[in-house]
C-alpha cells in the first residue's frame, strides 16, 4: 500500500517537472506568434492574448523592411551550400574511406584537427582574404568557406563505414565506373545519411549570424539573422515587424524538423545513431 | 576486372580526385588564412597605416583588464550553466527512456524543438521576454514570487543570470537526445541480470547505466565546453554588446569588437584569438586523455 501511494506520488512529482519542461521549451514559441499580431508596445510588456496588429505588422515587415529580399538571400545561400556542400563532403569522405591510402588518411588527420580550430581565430584572417579577393558584401563571401566542413566529411565517412566494399567489387566486375558507382549505387542506398548532412549543412548556414554579419553591408544583400540584428539596433524599434521576421526565421526549420524529425536528429547528433 | 583494370594505381587517382575539391577548398579558406594569421600577429593597425610591433600585441594583451574579465565571464558560464544543464539532461533522459510509458515521442520533439532556433531569432526572443517591465517580471510578480522586477538585462549579475538560462534552454533537449541515445545502446540484458541479483532501480542507474553512459557525458562536456569557449551571438544580441557594462562580455565577443566594432586593430585581434586556440587545444588534449584512459 505504502510502495503504491509513494509511487504515484513520484509519479506526480515526475509529470509536473515534464510538464514545466515542456512549457518552458514551448513558450517562446507560443509567444513568438502572438508577438507578431500586437503592436510595439504590447510586445514588450509581454501581453499574452492575441491582438489585432497582424496586418500592420506583415505590411511593416515587407514595405520598411525587405522581407522577401532577406529571406530568398537567406534561402539562396543555404541552398547553394547545401547543394554544393554536400557534394563535396560526401565526395571527399567516400575517398577517404573506400579508396584508402597513407597520405590521405594524414590529409583526414589534418582535417580533423581544424573542428578544434574556434571560429573568431578564422574568421579575422579571412575576412582580410575576403577583402583582398574582392569579395566582401557578396553572397559568395558566405557560401564559399562554408562549402568543405570537416564536420561533414568525419559524419559521411561514418556512414560510409557501413557501405559492403564487396558491392563495390561487384559492380566493377559488371563494368561500372567509380563515378557511376558513387552517384548511382552508394548515393540511392544512403539517402538517409546525404539527407542528414544537408540538413545539418542548411541548419548551420540558415542560422549563421557572426560570418555574414562581417562581411555584409548592403541592405539588399542582408540575410535573416543579419536583418533581425540591425532592426534590434534601431532608434524605434519597430517589435511587431521584429516578431515577424523572427518568426519566418524560425519556422521553416520547424516545419523541416517535424516533417523528417529522423534525419534531423542524426544529423544535429553526428555520429551516433538516433 | 574491366578493361581500364581497378588497379590499385588507378583507384589511388580516383581517391585524390575525390577528395581534391574538399582539399582545395580548405586550402584557400581555412589553412592559408590561419598561417597568414601568424603574419598579422605581430603588427598594429591604425586606420590604414600597419605598423610592425613584434610582440606588441602580446605585452600590451596582459594589460588589458576587460579581455581577461570576458574570459573569466566565459569560464564562469561554463562553470555554473554545463552541470545544470547536464544534470537536467539527464533526468529527462532517464525519465522520457524508462520512467513514463505516454507521451515519449511528443516530450523528446519538444525538448528537443529549442536547439533547431537560430541563435539570433531566440536571443531576441528571449531579449523581449526579459525586459524589465517584460512578461517573466510580470508573471513573477503576479504570482507574488518576487515583489519588484527583476533587472534581468541590467543588473551585472542577473544578466550573467539570463544567459545561462537562454544557454540551458537552448541546449538542455540536445544533451538529452544524446544521453537517450547513449541509453537505448546499453545492452537490456545487463539490466535483467541486475534485476535477478536484486538490484533496484536507483543502484542499477548509478551501477549499470551512469558507468556506462561516461563517454556520452564526457563527450556531451566536451562540446559544450567548446560551444562555451566560443560563445559570441546571445552576449551580443540578448544582452546586448556584452553588456550592462561588459558583465556578459565574453572572449569571443570582445575580439569581434576589438576587430571589426571599437578599433578595427586586426593585429590585436589576432593575438587575442591566440589565446582562445591554445585554451580550446588544452582542452582538446585533456578530453585525449580522458578518452584515452576509458580505453585502457
Amino acid at each position: 500500500m505504502i510502495v503504491a501511494k509513494r509511487f504515484t506520488f513520484s509519479r506526480l512529482l515526475i509529470w509536473i517537472f515534464l510538464i514545466t519542461g515542456a512549457v518552458a521549451s514551448l513558450f517562446p514559441f507560443f509567444w513568438m506568434l502572438i508577438g507578431t499580431t500586437l503592436n510595439p508596445n504590447d510586445v514588450v510588456s509581454g501581453v499574452v492574448l492575441p491582438g489585432k496588429e497582424f496586418p500592420l505588422n506583415w505590411s511593416k515587415a515587407v514595405k520598411n523592411y525587405n522581407l522577401p529580399t532577406y529571406f530568398l538571400n537567406s534561402l539562396k545561400i543555404a541552398l547553394l551550400t547545401v547543394l554544393l556542400g554536400v557534394l563535396v563532403n560526401s565526395l571527399a569522405a567516400f575517398g577517404f574511406e573506400k579508396y584508402r591510402s597513407k597520405a590521405r588518411e594524414k590529409v583526414f588527420s589534418v582535417f580533423m584537427l581544424s573542428l578544434m580550430m574556434p571560429q573568431i581565430a578564422l574568421v579575422i584572417p579571412l575576412f582580410k582574404l575576403m577583402s583582398s579577393m574582392k569579395l566582401l558584401n557578396t553572397h559568395a563571401a558566405i557560401i564559399l568557406p562554408a562549402l568543405m566542413s570537416p564536420f561533414i566529411i568525419f559524419f559521411m565517412r561514418q556512414n560510409f563505414q557501413m557501405f559492403p566494399s564487396e558491392i563495390m567489387e561487384a559492380a566493377r566486375i559488371d563494368g561500372a565506373g567509380e563515378m557511376y558507382i558513387f552517384f548511382r549505387i552508394v548515393f540511392p542506398s544512403m539517402k538517409a545519411s546525404f539527407v542528414s548532412a544537408g540538413i545539418y549543412m542548411f541548419l548551420s548556414q540558415w542560422n549563421s549570424y557572426l560570418w555574414p554579419l562581417m562581411t555584409i553591408l548592403s541592405e539588399e544583400k542582408k540575410t535573416l539573422p543579419i536583418a533581425i540584428s540591425s532592426m534590434m539596433r534601431a532608434y524605434t524599434i519597430e517589435y511587431g515587424a521584429v516578431m515577424i521576421i523572427v518568426c519566418i526565421s524560425i519556422m521553416p526549420v520547424i516545419v523541416l524538423y517535424l516533417a523528417m524529425q529522423k534525419e534531423f536528429v542524426a544529423g544535429l547528433l553526428g555520429s551516433v545513431k538516433g | 576486372m574491366n578493361k581500364r583494370g581497378a588497379s590499385s594505381r588507378y583507384l589511388n587517382r580516383v581517391g585524390w580526385f575525390m577528395v581534391a575539391p574538399a582539399i582545395i577548398l580548405y586550402a584557400v579558406f581555412n589553412l592559408y588564412p590561419i598561417l597568414s594569421s601568424l603574419g598579422m600577429v605581430t603588427r598594429k593597425w591604425q586606420g590604414m597605416r600597419v605598423t610592425y610591433i613584434g610582440l606588441g600585441n602580446f605585452a600590451r594583451m596582459l594589460n588589458d583588464k576587460i579581455f581577461w574579465q570576458s574570459l573569466g565571464h566565459n569560464f564562469l558560464f561554463m562553470g555554473i550553466q554545463i552541470p545544470i544543464m547536464i544534470m537536467l539532461a539527464l533526468i529527462l533522459a532517464v525519465i522520457l527512456n524508462q520512467g513514463i510509458k505516454h507521451g515519449r515521442g511528443a516530450l523528446r520533439t519538444i525538448f528537443f524543438l529549442p536547439c533547431v532556433t537560430s541563435l539570433v531569432a531566440y536571443s531576441v526572443l528571449f531579449r523581449m521576454l526579459f525586459q524589465t517591465n517584460g512578461l517573466l517580471n510580470n508573471v513573477l510578480m503576479n504570482l507574488n514570487i518576487i515583489q519588484n522586477p527583476i533587472g534581468w538585462l541590467n543588473d551585472p549579475n542577473w544578466a550573467k543570470a539570463t544567459i545561462m538560462i537562454a544557454l540551458t534552454w537552448r541546449w538542455t533537449g540536445y544533451n538529452m537526445v544524446f544521453f537517450i541515445v547513449g541509453m537505448q545502446n546499453i545492452n537490456n540484458e545487463i539490466y535483467e541480470a541486475a534485476e535477478v541479483d536484486g538490484a533496484n532501480r536507483r543502484q542499477q542507474f548509478f551501477r549499470i547505466t551512469m558507468p556506462l553512459l561516461r563517454p556520452v557525458i564526457l563527450f556531451s562536456v566536451v562540446t559544450s565546453i567548446s560551444g562555451t569557449m566560443q560563445l559570441l551571438d546571445e552576449p551580443n544580441v540578448l544582452t546586448w554588446e556584452g553588456g550592462p557594462a561588459n558583465a556578459t562580455m565574453t572572449a569571443a565577443l570582445y575580439i569581434y569588437r576589438q576587430a571589426f566594432v571599437l578599433n578595427s586593430d586586426f593585429g590585436y585581434a589576432t593575438a587575442l584569438s591566440y589565446v582562445v586556440v591554445i585554451i580550446t587545444a588544452a582542452f582538446a588534449f585533456i578530453q585525449m586523455r580522458l578518452l584515452g584512459r576509458r580505453d585502457q
